[in-house]
């Protein structure tokens, strides 16, 4: 009898790479999207830079003075191409270092996000019952206070700076997470080989991690490049109401100053954050859209 | 349906960009403009300049200062005459003015209002030790006056016994109708100027009682103008009150009033003009072009248009306060200017007592950080050149300002700054811990802590800025985690006393005025002997010093006073720059034929 | 139905609570003091200390959330701590003017994104279609501050086309101060509506009646019109409802910059004066409103749909 149990499950067991082919699978409909290909290679180059900023490789003397305050972007040297700030700093570096910031931000916000929204909901999609009630009804809660409003209060609460910035947007982003891997988990934990697993006698934790949670993952993926998105663009209202990053350049401080700086005419480090930011959200954009549909074929 | 939603969205567009219409309007009638919203208009809550800029439109205390005379004087307003003071300078008795009567009001009987008499004073002066009034007026007579704190405390966290304003108060008594008398508890000679600010006008019982907590929408005071529509985030209106008091124009002020046209009007009955509009702008720029098109009699100049509209009066100079003209465009507008250096000071304050960063304990540090924030540039950068450095706390124009004066360290001696922190024991910087800088979140307060970061580089200081909103930043201070920060502060009244007293030891406690806790037992000595004093060059020679005292020890960085420049439309006639005075508007007088003409 | 309605409002209840117990803890540790700052720049510990007592900041803190959950139901807000004024009446003030703002934008944006994207499913697969979805997804990535700044600058500062901020209760001006505001809205909003209409309509096309319709030999435009929109409308009908309470809180950044003296400069002011009374109102009426279009939106859609009510 033992043995019979430890064959079958040995033999689902070698099942799952053949589940996990649908990354494959994805990977391959993603290459042949020529577009989403240049966005990954896009969004890989901003992590490439955030790691080389974060390693003090490169714009680590983004404060020092290279020119006379205000300058126009120029030619004069490739520190110069964005022109420079009020203590005449390069506004090109400032930029460089304002996506490490992103970045950061992004990630750990959505890494704090992620797991609570993966936990809660595969809890409450799995048990069912008063712990669903319970997970349902704080999420619910949660959503119905308007995000910016949650957003500003955290941040308020926990002080200004990076972390508590990164806090504030992974705590009040996990409720879609939450909400879909729930309406997942509920779908799949009727599906034959959940039951399956069950008369084996595979334990709760071993359903919802070892089986459910691969086949639902993907959902993540998606999800990860959105929250990605919502970090980096919430990050920069935050700044302009004075709850952003202190003593750093990032994206929403130097747009947070263009509102003193256009009147006289200086648009340039307005411009070079903007671009910057629009690009790599523009890339993400794209790309979640693409993997939705490489991953999640139904949807499409 | 396509075309349909089309056509919606065409014509939204259309009645969006709609034209507008102008009223006919009162030409004789003051278009002003407020850049905040108005807290109300409660005498016992006026705590910001621009809510008693209103207040005082409408209401009216015992005393005024002198329109034109400098430096500023005080006069009888309300009071028939200035106070009779008693040989130890503890009593003041006031007479007040016959015939002043209260606007009229739904709060009196048959609408009528009635004459003010010494008991509405005593009533009003009481407010503002209520402790259900909540007054922020209070600290003027807190420990002053015979009696009024132990019946202040009579009703302190008692929340069900009503207030009763029939309790006697030894200090503050109405002896008769006309006559209101003030014992003091020690010699206060700055009890006069309290009384010219606006917590010292008087207000009705009838009004406060009918109106409640509403009552800050509701004023009914003795001015020259009466309330006529309120909306804090929008507009005032204000029109001349017939029943004003027998109030005329001075006669004589400065010597170079004459010259200046303002002694045109001496002796005329004031008010004026027919009413006034206030209109709450926020932002800078729409204030500034609703002057520029003429809707608004006077403005400030915004800090981005600044170049646009003035220029250094002699082109080879760089652009400073006294170095300034207005642009041709200006001058064909026949736009008028009035600079003046305000009667302020910013600084840089350390916790002197400081448990996390103790090396703010030691005056060479204070000395060394004090010389490395050198200003000349940020004054350029972030005041387009209108501010001038503070040597002392004390601003010109207050006796004890001493022009001759000049801070050891605040010539921006970088070398010396570094030999300095190498006597304290941090040479280069070495081994000195990083250092909390708070401010305010805003663009240009983070712009201002970059560059004093900067600065303090040079010297091998590191600055951690960490920025908040007001209350949380006072609340940092107020706990003592705040270790140095940004802050200023603006005269009361006219009087050093109201500088050095933010130095004075007893006031260095939990939200307290000192709150860089900087104790000198020589100070505190010398401060309590100059403030209880008259106004004598004695006086002014303790105050001189007492800012030298100050200026060694640097508890705080001193920052700079700023200079604001006001301009005025053409028609503005006997308009003369007032730091104190928030009820200057009832002598102005409007050319409506220059007016008239401009606006064709 | 009915049942369904009564249930769906007993649920709101533990909801409103949660949202009033978040709201409370988030508050009443929130930094500042907002006392220090009502009691002026000449404070000593001692008024501090008694008028904290006499704004009941002393009490116990589930002494304070009762009176907090007292205050929901009454929706008596107290008095604001910086202007005194009453919280209510403020917001009664206030919301007309975002809804100034905001309904125009509102329905001019739905208005041209629901066209365009009937435009865009009719032309599906090809270059413009292409065109537009790139478009909107460009739309969309670049950050909405720089869409106002650069707005204000240009439209406002540089050429002169509007008034650069304001506003006013004229009703012969208020069109000048709203039309750039307005127009910034349209654009903001623009492409992610567009962007969700489009698949919205897409999943219609692509069902099986449509193709029905389309086989029995039925002009093209016949069929976007007569069925594609009609069956849309359901999805559109609920992501208009559940736009509605953002649109009386209006767009914070909109106003603020615009200094629109609607409910979303007055939460930004609240927040930097620590002004409790006027945050905790503005969370949960705005809260309220979203629990209850949620309601709505439900309810819409169960009489549309009747499986949603057996579910």
């Amino acid at each position: 009898m033992t043995t019979a149990t430890a064959n079958m499950s040995e033999e689902i067991v070698k099942k799952a790479p053949k589940g996990r082919s649908l990354w494959q699978d994805a990977w391959i409909r993603l290459k042949k999207d020529k577009l989403a290909l240049v966005c990954l290679y896009i969004f890989s180059f901003y992590v490439t830079l955030a790691i080389l900023v974060k390693l003090g490789l490169i714009a680590s003397n983004w404060g020092d003075t290279i020119g006379k305050e205000y300058s126009p972007p120029s030619l004069e040297s490739w520190r110069h191409i964005f022109g420079t700030d009020i203590f005449g700093r390069s506004v090109l570096m400032k930029t460089i270092y304002g996506a490490y910031i992103s970045m950061t931000v992004g990630f750990v916000s959505s890494m704090i996000a992620v797991p609570i929204g993966v936990v809660l909901g595969s809890l409450a999609g799995y048990f069912g019952g008063w712990i669903d009630d319970l997970i349902t009804w704080f999420y619910t809660t949660v959503s119905n206070i308007p995000s910016i409003l949650l957003i500003l209060s955290l941040a308020l609460v926990l002080g200004k700076g990076l972390t508590s910035i990164n806090i504030a947007l992974g705590l009040a982003a996990w409720v879609g997470i939450c909400r879909l891997i729930r309406g997942e988990f509920m779908k799949h934990k009727e599906r034959e080989y959940v039951q399956a697993a069950r008369s084996l006698g595979g334990g709760h934790s071993r359903r919802i991690f070892v089986h459910i949670l691969p086949n639902v993952l993907h959902l993540v993926i998606v999800n990860f490049s959105f929250l990605f998105m919502g970090a980096i663009k919430t990050e920069v209202i935050l700044s302009y109401l004075g709850l952003g990053v202190q003593g750093v350049p990032s994206w929403g401080t130097m747009i947070d100053e263009a509102k003193l700086e256009l009147a006289r005419g200086v648009w340039w480090q307005l411009g070079a954050a903007t671009l910057a930011m629009t690009v790599v959200v523009l890339a993400l954009n794209i790309l979640g859209d693409a993997l939705r549909d490489a991953m999640d074929p139904k949807l499409k | 349906m396509m075309r349909l939603f089309v056509f919606l969205s065409v014509a939204f567009a259309v009645v969006l960009t709609g034209c507008t219409k102008k009223k006919e309007q009162n030409l004789n009638v003051l278009q002003l403009a407020t850049s905040a919203k108005i807290k109300g208009l409660d005498p016992a809550g006026a705590q910001d300049l621009y809510s008693s800029s209103e207040i005082m439109r409408v209401y009216e205390g015992l005393l005024q200062y002198h329109p034109l005379k400098r430096p500023y004087e005080l006069e009888p307003l309300l009071a028939a005459e200035m106070p009779k003071i008693s040989k130890d300078s503890l009593t003041y008795t006031f007479k007040i003015r016959k015939g002043v009567k209260f606007h009229d009001d739904a709060a009196f009987p048959e609408g009528k209002g009635r004459e003010v008499t010494a008991k509405d004073f005593e009533y009003s002066f009481k407010r503002l030790a209520d402790p259900r009034v909540q007054s922020t007026g209070w600290w003027l007579f807190e420990g002053r006056l015979k009696g009024l704190d132990d019946w202040r405390k009579k009703y302190t966290n008692t929340k069900d016994t009503p207030t009763n304003y029939d309790d006697e108060v030894e200090g503050l008594k109405a002896l008769d109708d006309e006559t209101l008398q003030l014992k003091l508890t020690q010699p206060y000679p700055q009890l006069l100027y309290a009384l010219a600010m606006p917590y010292g006008a008087v207000v009705a019982k009838e009004a406060v009682d009918k109106y409640g907590k509403e009552f800050i929408n509701h004023a009914v005071g003795t001015g020259p103008f009466i309330l006529e529509s309120f909306n804090p985030s929008d507009a005032i209106a204000y029109k001349k009150n017939p029943n004003y008091w027998e109030a005329t124009y001075p006669t004589e002020g400065e010597s170079s009033d004459k010259e200046n046209g303002l002694l045109e009007d001496a002796g005329k009955k004031i008010p004026f003009v027919d009413g006034i509009n206030v209109r709450v702008i926020v932002e800078e720029q729409p204030r500034w072009l609703h002057f520029l098109k003429g809707e608004l009699d006077t403005s400030g100049i915004p800090k981005d248009s600044f170049n646009d509209a003035v220029k250094p009066a002699d082109p080879a100079k760089p652009l400073t306060y006294d170095n300034l003209a207005l642009s041709d465009d200006l001058k064909s507008k026949n736009i008028q200017m009035t600079i003046a250096i305000a009667m302020d000071f910013t600084y840089t304050a350390f916790n002197t007592d400081s448990k996390d960063i103790p090396q703010l304990k030691d005056k060479k540090v204070r000395q060394a950080i004090s010389l490395a924030l050198d200003d000349k540039e940020s004054i350029q950068l972030f005041y387009n050149g209108m501010a001038t450095s503070s040597q002392t706390p004390i601003p010109p124009g207050i006796n004890g300002y001493d022009p001759d004066f000049v801070n050891p360290y605040r010539t921006g001696d970088v070398e010396k700054a570094r030999k300095l922190l190498a006597e304290a024991g941090y040479p280069g910087g070495k081994g000195f811990p990083e250092l909390p800088y708070d401010t305010v979140a805003s663009a240009t307060n983070r712009q201002m802590a970059d560059y004093a970061s900067k600065q303090l580089d040079k010297i091998g200081i590191k600055l951690k800025v960490i920025s908040s909103t007001w209350p949380q930043m006072l609340e940092r201070i107020q706990n003592r985690q705040a270790q140095m920060w940004g802050i200023a502060w603006a005269a009361d009244y006219p009087d050093a006393e109201n500088f050095l007293q933010l130095f004075y030891g007893p006031n260095a406690q939990p939200g307290g005025m000192n709150g860089s806790y900087y104790r000198n037992k020589d100070f505190d000595r010398l401060f309590e002997k100059a403030r209880v004093l008259a106004d004598t060059p004695a006086r002014t020679a303790m105050y001189k010093q007492l800012s030298k005292m100050v200026a060694e020890d640097a508890p705080v960085v001193f920052g700079l006073h700023r200079i604001g420049v006001g301009l005025r439309q053409s028609w503005i006639k006997n308009f003369k720059y007032d730091e104190f005075a928030f009820n200057r508007s009832k002598y102005l007088r409007i050319d409506t034929e220059e007016k008239k003409k401009h606006l064709q | 139905m009915f049942n369904f309605i009564i249930r769906r409002l007993l649920y709101a209840i533990p909801i409103i609570i949660g949202i009033a117990l978040i709201t409370f803890l988030l508050f009443n540790v929130v930094g500042g003091d907002p006392v220090l700052q009502m009691v002026g720049k000449h404070a000593t510990p001692q008024v501090i200390e008694e008028l904290r007592a006499e704004m009941g900041l002393n009490r116990p803190l589930p002494m304070q959330f009762v009176d907090f959950l007292r205050q929901i139901v009454t929706f008596d807000y107290g008095r604001s701590y910086s202007s005194k004024r009453d919280v209510l009446g403020m917001m009664i003030q206030a919301a007309p003017v975002s809804f100034t703002l905001a309904f125009p934008g509102f329905i001019i944006s739905l208005c041209l994104s629901i066209s365009a994207s009937l435009f865009v499913a009719f032309w599906r697969g090809t270059l413009v279609d292409r065109v537009f979805v790139v478009v909107s997804v460009l739309m969309i990535s670049v950050p909405s501050l720089a869409y106002i700044l650069f707005g204000q600058y240009f439209l406002a500062y540089k050429v002169g086309l509007f008034p650069i901020s304001g506003f006013s209760f004229d009703p012969t001006q208020v069109f000048s101060y709203i039309a750039l505001p307005v127009l910034i809205w349209v654009v903001l909003s623009f492409g992610g509506e567009l962007r969700f209409y489009r698949t919205v309509m897409l999943d219609e096309i692509n069902q099986d009646y449509i193709r029905t319709a389309r086989s029995k030999g039925l002009n093209e435009r016949v069929v976007m019109f007569k069925h594609v929109l009609k069956n849309a409308m359901i999805p559109i009908i609920t992501s208009v409802l559940i736009q509605i309470p953002f649109l009386i809180t209006g767009a914070l950044l909109l106003e603020s910059f615009f200094a629109i003296p609607g409910m979303g400069t007055q939460l930004i002011d609240a927040f930097n004066t620590s002004d409790l009374p006027m945050i905790k109102a503005q969370v949960m009426v705005f809260s309220i409103l979203y629990v209850v279009f949620n309601i709505l939106t439900d309810i819409c859609y169960s009489l549309v749909d009747p499986r949603v009510t057996i579910k």
